[in-house]
């Protein structure tokens, strides 16, 4: 026993074991918000339940089923159910009824020993619409131009809505959005004008002649928008719910209709991938609770990659200047230990301090100075993009000064004395050879900086992030890339719909598929800079000796 | 004694008296040089001339000041916080640690090679083109000469002209120490200094380098540092034997070799200490 100890087995086992408990977990982690979340997209079956209440009244209940649990008898004994008291407990099932028009809650338990019959009939159509959410039931008839048509005409319907709205969202967003911003563009140059006391007659003049034809121009799309509109209000599906009631659904407001029961295994996976699709590219709707996270996901991208452009120079200058300049005094010594205690202070400290002096200091000067035409309101005295990115360089920087200043201490002193016998000055031998090797080291610390940034939450939310952006912040109007606007993230999406929304059962499968995609991005994002510093590691591999 | 190659002997020697080299024959003088680190003193009241065109070797002891007093010839100490200087090198007769000195301008004239090979890495032709490119040189037929012309004096062209665009690291440690001599002369300096350039070599590469310095006298004044007697035998013209900091007798390497005037270097080179 005692040889065994001192063999060192037992810390090799202890070592392995801590490594295989962090990959469990890890993996797991992984598994559960995977599985969670993809689940989210699968077309599960569409259940028809009869059942038989304690009174003897028969009802129908037709929906997917969200979840199972068992209950202890006892709990429900006060309900009189007139359930066997011996049994000990009793399954019930969470089945997601939609039709929310006709429901207030889209979610309802069933308790099994009242199901009499539970059938999967394949005439139960899911429908998933723009407003009040799924409907399941029976198609009955189309109605087209007011005549009733045969149901073979579904898909070409569909698709022909479907051209239609992204007609209506090309021309809203893009043509009339376009016109929209140039007029406000124009308002602002009139003022500022006005606010200068350079506004001439003839200036004015020529404004509002441009101003008169951006809006003769706006009013011929707007002829347009109403015309489709017309044509997608044209067709009704006549469809009954399961309480028998009839109801017209308007095509305009259908994405899609599916036959979850009649669909192959096949047919199941590409409607689980086309929905995947739609869940990446669509703009959410109903509250966040459905649709697609298009924007978080451009949002949460584009900051991070903001904060790296921001976070890299400045760290690596830090770096340089600490490591290679500055005396090696007790002051530096001081200055390192400030700068890699930074990285212990809590994120949120960092969002007050953003919100205090970049937004309402420096961009409220900002506006006064260079914005004073669109005051009141502000263009960068409020939280947006840019501020956000540049709070959450100032979080990670000490990440990347840490890791350079590694970089730069590891480069043997042979490199540099090479370098400075040729007549190198000191900057030209960092130039040309220190930084070039010291660069995967660079790297190291700026995939720990977005792997940091790209999860962080609480001080977005101070000073950028809101729940829903009506524009990204990148997009085809000058100057295209616009950094005072406010943006979507994904980590704050996951917040919002876990625990902000009005249909907290609907949203949670989301929260596991926006959380699995949260992950999905940071990893890839990471995994692109660690190819990135391998392949700068392999160019500036150093000789071993 | 010692012996020393047949190849120097049968080159006709002309005698130098290294006390009286007229001014034109002197490629650096040093004078009263005197060096310390922090309390520690390493070189004491160094006076010397070195001849141009000529190689001179430094030998000694380890710790002799050997190399110290090699890179004090460009400044190399300058990098060491501790390390105080007095006295003055003159090259040019000016001296190298006057005022107004670029330091940057000075290594240009006083290349080094170092004991270890230190190739950066980058291509073989980028290393080799480095210090042109820092001189501010960006015209490819002017590197591409240059590089050419440098790597057949250090005589390595034949063995690389095929792949100067690979990794200078994928070279052998011969090889690179060829490289990193001809990386200093493709700047055409004045003096060249090499300290220990073949205690990390080879026997063979160690051959090819000496034969290369050799060659390199013809264009360059060469200092060598070598802790390797017969090595300084071989190579150098004048050498220089140091003990503890001083400069105990520095002669023509025959006069040194075979009748040396003091008795540490009698000691020294018949290996009675060292």
């Amino acid at each position: 026993m005692n040889s065994w100890f001192k063999s060192g087995s037992p810390w090799v086992w202890l070592s392995a074991g801590g490594v295989s408990l962090s990959l469990i977990s890890v993996l797991g982690l992984l598994w559960l918000i995977a599985s969670r979340g993809l689940s989210y997209f699968w077309p599960a079956d569409i259940y028809q339940f009869e059942l038989l209440d304690e009174k003897g009244k028969a009802t129908t209940v037709i929906g997917e089923i969200y979840d199972r649990e068992r209950i202890p008898t006892k709990q429900l004994s006060h309900l009189n159910l007139g359930f066997d008291p011996a049994q000990e407990s009793i399954e019930r099932l969470l089945v997601k009824t939609g039709n929310r028009e006709l429901v207030s809650l889209d979610f309802r338990w069933l308790l099994m020993p009242q199901v009499t019959k539970m059938t999967k009939p394949a005439e139960l159509v899911v429908i998933e619409r723009r407003t009040n959410g799924n409907f399941y039931g029976y198609v009955e008839s189309i109605v087209l131009d007011g005549q009733s048509l045969g149901l073979e005409k579904m898909t070409e319907l569909v698709e022909r809505v479907e051209d239609f709205q992204s007609e209506i969202d090309e021309l809203q967003k893009a043509d009339i959005g376009a016109i929209n911003y140039q007029i406000e563009r124009l308002r602002l140059k009139k003022r500022k004008h006005k606010l200068d006391d350079t506004l001439t007659a003839e200036r004015e003049n020529d404004i509002d002649q441009q101003v008169a034809t951006l809006q003769a121009e706006y009013l011929v799309l707007e002829k347009q928008l109403m015309i489709i509109r017309d044509q997608v209000s044209r067709d009704k599906l006549v469809v009954r719910a399961m309480g028998g009631e009839i109801l017209q659904i308007n095509f305009e407001n259908i994405l899609n209709v599916t036959y979850n029961n009649k669909l192959s295994v096949f047919g199941k996976i590409s409607v689980f991938m086309t929905q995947i699709g739609h869940f990446l590219i669509d703009d959410p709707r109903e509250a966040n609770t459905e649709g697609g996270v298009f924007p978080a996901i451009f949002g949460t991208v584009l900051m991070v990659l903001l904060m790296t452009v921001i976070v890299s120079p400045m760290g690596v200058v830090a770096a340089i200047y600490l490591h290679e300049y500055a005396g090696k005094n007790a002051f530096t010594k001081l200055l390192r230990i400030a700068v890699i205690n930074l990285a212990g202070v809590p994120s949120i400290v960092y969002g007050v301090f953003g919100l205090g002096f970049f937004v309402y200091m420096v961009g409220g000067s900002l506006d006064q100075l260079f914005y004073a035409e669109t005051l009141p309101s502000p263009t960068f005295g409020t939280p947006g993009v840019m501020w956000s990115a540049i709070t959450l360089a100032i979080l990670t920087l000490p990440v990347v000064i840490v890791s350079t200043e590694e970089g730069l201490s590891r480069i043997p002193l042979a490199m540099r004395h090479g370098s400075l016998a040729l007549g190198a000055t000191k900057a030209e031998t960092l130039w040309r050879i220190i930084l070039p090797i010291a660069s995967p080291a660079i790297m190291t610390g700026i995939i720990l900086a977005i792997a940091r940034a790209a999860g962080e939450v609480a001080p977005l939310m101070l000073v950028g992030v809101v729940k829903m952006a009506p524009n990204l912040p990148l997009d085809g109007n000058f100057p295209f890339l616009h950094l005072d606007r406010k943006f979507m993230h994904l980590g704050f999406h996951i917040y919002d719909v876990g625990f902000q929304s009005p249909n907290v059962e609907a949203a949670r499968p989301l929260v596991y598929a926006t959380a699995f995609l949260l992950v999905t991005i940071i990893v890839s994002l990471n995994m692109t800079a660690v190819s990135i510093r391998n392949r700068l590691r392999e160019k500036y591999r150093m000789l071993e000796h | 004694m010692i012996s020393v190659s047949p190849k120097i002997l049968l080159e006709p020697q002309v005698k130098l008296d290294l006390n009286n080299l007229a001014p034109e024959q002197v490629a650096l003088e040093i004078k009263n040089l005197n060096l310390y680190y922090g309390d520690k003193q390493a070189l004491q009241n160094i006076s010397m001339s070195i001849p141009k065109g000529q190689v001179t070797a430094f030998i000694g002891p380890s710790g002799c000041g050997k190399s110290t007093l090699l890179r004090c010839i460009n400044r190399m100490n300058d990098l060491i916080d501790t390390c105080k200087i007095e006295g003055e090198i003159n090259l040019h007769g000016e001296n190298i640690y006057g005022k107004h000195v670029d330091v940057a301008a000075l290594r240009r004239q006083v290349g080094m090679v170092f004991q270890r090979p230190n190739p950066f890495p980058k291509t073989i032709y980028e290393n080799v083109v480095y210090g042109l490119r820092i001189m501010g040189e960006n015209n490819r037929r002017v590197l591409d000469e240059a590089a050419e012309k440098s790597l057949r004096n250090a005589a390595l062209w034949n063995e690389v002209k095929d792949r100067l665009h690979d990794s200078a690291l994928g070279l052998s440690g011969g090889q690179q120490q060829r490289l990193v001599i001809a990386r200093a002369i493709a700047i055409k300096p004045e003096v060249l200094l090499l300290d220990e350039p073949t205690s990390a070599l080879d026997p063979i590469s160690t051959l090819t380098i000496e034969e290369l310095i050799n060659d390199l006298k013809k264009q360059f004044t060469v200092v060598i540092v070598t802790h390797n007697m017969q090595q300084a035998a071989r190579v150098s013209d004048q050498t220089a034997f140091m003990y503890m900091g001083d400069l105990i007798e520095y002669s023509d390497t025959n006069t040194l070799f075979t009748t040396p005037g003091k008795k540490q270097t009698e000691d020294y080179i018949t290996g009675r200490y060292g």
